[in-house]
């Protein structure tokens, strides 16, 4: 079964009182555990796409169903709780909450789960252990470099133990070196932690980490199919 | 949860615009507690001479009737049962003295020349006119606590215990009389069966009391309850510890007796003191409406810049609601850290002004030095209407914070 299933979907944005498509008439099912690269040049509708699935935007028609749930049909409340317990998001520009340390920023979904303390501080070391950044729990986040920021930002998407994680272009603010460490580190999680990973990015060398990649052109998919 | 200390922190993020923002706030309440404290001290001593100046702080008469027109009217109001009270309130830990009163009026007479009088009559101990020459130091009254202050003594004395037939007269009525110390004038008023009663009586004493001279005059109780053959009290003056001390005083009184307090009988001061009430609470709207669109202004652009912060908080699963609160918390918090910082600063420049003796203030050609009050009352008030400014300045930015999407939030530069 699909873990996600998106049929007919449009969507577009009003521009100067013009509508201006971003998605044409898209359809995709994704199965649980798979490592799915979104690729395709700026404007392609990638993000647009991963917005979606990641129930941060709704389609202007068509449906998009996510572990069975239609999200057409969950309030924002219920949304909001939904993307707690199923999604984890890593940002190209990281977003980390600059007023909380390292630590609370990947404690924080879990706090919204209501995890009790003294689990969540466990899951919150533990991965903070894994990703490398052990010693730092205390720091502030404009006190790392970039791809210590990232990693921060892959334990806060791990920490609730989601089903689907979901980066748009994650590597994108990072140098190339850092980048790839930033790969591997998000497939060794996605093998161990049994996540679907879905990523977008329009460097062929990232889209390598992939197992399925799906091409997108003004808003359309143009081809999906397995990686080389 | 960590919203709480998310609001706190973010007040330190943009520190100077932080302190810029709360400027307005923190330069205004401290002018405010300033004002506040002086006219504070003000009223309080205004509050406390007009207690000691014949009211005290509980009157107990045989009837409620007493207090509409039963002060220079009493024969209708005796209480009989005055002795056993005044007996019961002396007991009292918290009333100071006890003490009967009576009045009458009178035409007061001498040679070619008459006035209308008020004649109030306290025991002979339970008088005290201030010498021409003291000058209180403060709004604080320097009188003793256990008997009335009535006025200034510009011209001989009170008189004696067991002087009778003594009369202090108003400056004013003195003049008009021809009086001096020494003088003596012929009183005559109504008797309760209708007849006249007339008397001679020495003046012993000139005061001076603004609005008051020239029509209160005063002789010692006996002599009024003898010139007027009434055979009990028509009131019980109570002067407590403290303010506090009279309402538990008054809670002990025997009941089937009409018992006022000083606030239901000085009501000049209670009208003087609800218009200074109203002007700083009008001046308390000023400050805080300015702070409100202040407040408001860098809400609205903090609410812009972390747009994307938002986004990010929705994304992991914050709902709408929690980063409402998270904005309008933030703005709570704004406005009570500048109440805070105001206050401390009116405080400190208030302890300052005291230690340098005080503001002056003149009154009746005495130059006082009135010391700043520095009250809890200040605190709390000008606190939490800061606090509720900074909460409703962040609510539309705080709306407008989560009406977008979280992708619309995130897509924002």
């Amino acid at each position: 079964m699909s873990l996600i299933s998106i049929r007919n979907v449009q969507k577009s944005y009003r521009l100067d009182k013009t509508d201006t498509p971003a998605l044409i008439d898209v359809n995709i099912d994704i199965l649980a555990g798979e490592r799915v690269c979104l690729m395709g040049p700026s404007g392609s509708g990638k993000s647009t796409l991963l917005n979606l699935i990641g129930c941060i935007d709704s389609p202007s028609s068509g449906s998009v169903v996510v572990n069975g749930a239609d999200t057409r049909t969950l309030g924002d409340a219920r949304l909001s709780e939904f993307r707690n317990r199923t999604m984890g998001f890593i940002f190209q520009s990281f977003n980390l909450i600059p007023v909380l340390s390292v630590f609370e920023n990947v404690e924080y979904p879990l706090l919204l789960q209501k995890v009790p303390a003294r689990e969540r501080k466990a899951r919150v070391r533990s991965l903070l252990e894994r990703v490398g950044l052990a010693e730092y729990l205390g720091r502030s986040p404009e006190n790392l470099s970039g791809g210590q920021r990232q990693r921060v930002s892959i334990a806060r998407a791990l920490v609730g133990k989601p089903q689907l994680v979901i980066a748009d272009e994650p590597t994108a603010s990072l140098d190339h070196v850092t980048g790839n460490s930033i790969m591997q580190l998000m497939v060794e999680m996605n093998e161990t932690e049994g996540a679907t990973l879905i990523f977008s990015t329009h460097d062929p060398a990232v889209s390598c980490y992939a197992k399925r990649i799906v091409r997108m052109t003004d808003g359309r998919i143009a081809e999906d199919g397995s990686a080389a | 949860m960590k919203t709480v200390a998310m609001a706190w922190r973010n007040l330190f993020r943009q520190k100077r615009r932080t302190l810029i923002t709360l400027s307005a706030l923190i330069i205004g309440l401290c002018g405010l507690v300033i004002f506040q404290g002086y006219i504070g001290s003000l009223m309080r001593g205004f509050r406390d001479s007009t207690i000691r100046s014949g009211i005290g702080h509980l009157q107990i008469a045989a009837s409620s009737g007493y207090f509409e027109d039963g002060e220079f009217n009493p024969f209708a109001f005796q209480l009989k049962d005055a002795e056993t009270i005044i007996e019961g309130l002396e007991k009292d830990p918290e009333v100071q003295a006890v003490f009967p009163s009576t009045g009458f009026t009178a035409v007061a007479g001498m040679g070619e020349k008459s006035v209308t009088l008020l004649m109030k009559g306290y025991p002979a101990e339970r008088m005290y006119f201030t010498p021409a020459a003291g000058t209180p130091a403060s709004g604080t009254p320097t009188a003793p606590q256990d008997r009335f202050t009535l006025g200034t003594m510009t011209a001989g004395a009170l008189a004696g215990a067991g002087q009778r037939d003594r009369i202090v007269l108003g400056e004013t009525a003195a003049r008009i009389l021809g009086a001096a110390p020494g003088s003596v004038i012929t009183l005559m008023a109504v008797l309760p069966e209708g007849g006249l009663n007339g008397r001679d009586f020495t003046v012993s004493g000139i005061y001076k009391a603004p609005g008051r001279d020239k029509i209160f005059a005063f002789t010692d109780y006996d002599t009024a309850m003898d010139f007027t053959r009434l055979a009990a009290a028509p009131v019980i003056h109570v002067l407590a510890k403290d303010i506090q001390a009279a309402g538990a005083a008054a809670a002990r009184l025997p009941h089937g007796v009409a018992v006022r307090t000083w606030h239901d009988l000085a009501t000049y001061f209670v009208q003087v003191n609800t218009m200074f009430a109203g002007f700083l609470n009008v001046i308390r709207a000023i400050i805080l409406l300015v702070t409100l669109f202040i407040l408001a202004n860098t809400m609205n652009r903090i609410v812009r810049e972390r747009m994307r912060e938002w986004g990010t908080l929705r994304a992991v699963g914050t709902k709408k609601s929690t980063v409402l609160f998270l904005v309008v918390l933030e703005g709570c918090f704004l406005g009570t850290a500048g109440a805070v910082l105001g206050i401390a600063l009116g405080f400190g420049v208030s302890f300052l002004i005291n230690q340098a003796g005080g503001l002056p203030f003149v009154t009746d050609g005495q130059r006082l030095a009135i010391k700043i009050l520095m009250s809890g009352q200040s605190v709390w008030l000008n606190l939490i209407p800061a606090a509720v400014v900074g909460a409703l300045a962040s609510f539309l930015p705080g709306l407008r914070a989560v009406r977008l999407t979280p992708s619309e939030c995130l897509r924002q530069v």
